[in-house]
């Protein structure tokens, strides 16, 4: 019986889960960041059906500014404050049409340039769970316990992130990644987890895609 | 604590007092779900706290009011009076999300010097925070003070222009003037995109005032 789950476990192993990404970015205009400037990480709204985790915006801005090429990121809550009532989920811009507007407001201006802020970055997209399937059992006795059988989920992992560059008031453009990862759970006595790693695989793609967006 | 930020606006030149209700200091709001769950919302002194700070960021002086403050023996050009007429709460077994979400209603009546009322104004005001490990009462409370400070930022940002507030500078209304019962809109149409289907009956998002 031992040998025979460690045989399933070492094939499990032999296995991984499976992810697949597609990442692009489509260009508006010429970007670049300066020594001096920043970039800020948003979601976009709640107000507008937006449902991009926290923890993925987080994620976000640690990539960017994690490694050698690493960006200034200024955190999203400190810019957020420093602007109110301007940037806040019912009243920030709806596009970057209504930014020459906003910088002629008493102090905006002053304020991001304190900041060094020179690109907002509204990130809109979600993980969901679009599949799954297989059928698990566990029981246990006074013997021990153990789980029997198979299962699967897809999840999908669709993010946009659009750059707004404040100094040009305009739209530089779009970064978006489209991850789907499969995990499986095979399980003959010992449940082995195989899972794949979908929002962490489009938060890395993503940051690193959208890096090479601004710096170039 | 929770606290505003300052806003980037400039103040509005008229003398205010505040007459912050007692519900403002001890808020608590319990309610069932679905017979089920039981969910308590303190907010404590928070409402009061919020409002404090968010009149003392707007306008030029602003003197608080307790309940039993009698507003003649202040000198004022408006008083500002506002309460919560609504609470409602939404948690993700209802909605099928991971989000818990929060609906204040807030009236904000606003009087001349001697005691007229000038604009009586709804503020719909929305939260919305995501649950975060076991429980949610954390991430509840989250949706509330997201709540408040959405309330707050359409405060600064539409109060003068709804109320005409600082018309009051000016003196008090004259009976030709008064406009006491005005049937005034807030700019919550975008908060009512988000409200779920149970609670529509209590909430009319769009905010209509009532008109006695």
């Amino acid at each position: 019986m031992f040998r025979k789950t460690l045989l399933v476990a070492g094939a499990a192993l032999g296995l991984s889960a499976c992810v697949t990404s597609h990442v692009e970015d489509d260009r508006a205009t010429v970007t670049g960041l300066g020594s001096s400037e920043s970039v800020v990480i948003m979601a976009k709204s709640y107000h507008q059906g937006n449902q991009t985790e926290s923890d993925y915006v987080n994620c976000i801005e640690s990539s960017l500014r994690s490694g050698s090429q690493g960006i200034n990121v200024v955190p999203r809550q400190q810019f957020v404050d420093r602007l109110f009532p301007w940037f806040e989920p019912r009243t920030v811009p709806a596009d970057t049409k209504g930014l020459p507007g906003l910088m002629e407001r008493p102090g905006v201006k002053q304020a991001i340039a304190d900041l060094g802020v020179r690109y907002v970055v509204w990130l809109d997209g979600d993980t969901e769970r679009v599949a799954e399937g297989g059928s698990l059992s566990c029981a246990a006795g006074p013997g021990g316990g153990g789980c029997f059988g198979f299962a699967w989920w897809q999840n999908d992992a669709d993010y946009e992130a659009t750059v707004w560059d404040l100094r040009a008031a305009e739209a530089a453009g779009t970064v978006t990644a489209d991850v789907s990862g499969t995990s499986f759970l095979p399980a003959l006595v010992v449940p082995i987890p195989l899972i794949a790693r979908t929002q962490t695989r489009a938060c890395k793609g993503l940051a690193n895609q959208l890096r090479t967006f601004i710096v170039q | 604590m929770p606290t505003i930020p300052e806003p980037r606006l400039e103040k509005i030149p008229v003398d205010v007092a505040v007459r912050i209700p007692d519900q403002f200091h001890n808020f608590v709001h319990t309610e069932d779900v679905l017979g089920r769950d039981k969910w308590t919302i303190e907010l404590g002194n928070s409402n009061a706290n919020f409002f404090n700070q968010l009149f003392n960021y707007m306008f030029t002086s602003v003197i608080i009011l307790g309940e039993d403050d009698d507003p003649r023996d202040y000198q004022f050009d408006a008083l500002i009076e506002p309460s919560i007429e609504g609470f409602e709460f939404s948690i993700p077994n209802q909605t099928q999300t991971e989000a818990f979400a929060v609906w204040i209603r807030y009236r904000m009546n606003v009087y001349d010097s001697v005691g007229t009322r000038a604009s009586s104004w709804t503020v719909n005001a929305y939260g919305k925070s995501q649950k975060e490990g076991i429980g949610g009462s954390n991430a509840l409370k989250r949706a509330a003070v997201l709540a408040m400070r959405d309330a707050a930022a359409l405060i600064v940002m539409q109060m003068e222009k709804v109320t005409k507030i600082r018309d009051l500078a000016d003196g008090p209304l004259t009976p030709d003037s008064a406009e006491p019962e005005t049937a005034v809109a807030d700019a919550s149409d975008q908060a009512g995109d988000e409200e779920p289907a149970s609670v529509i009956g209590i909430f009319a998002i769009g905010g209509i005032d009532d008109v006695p």
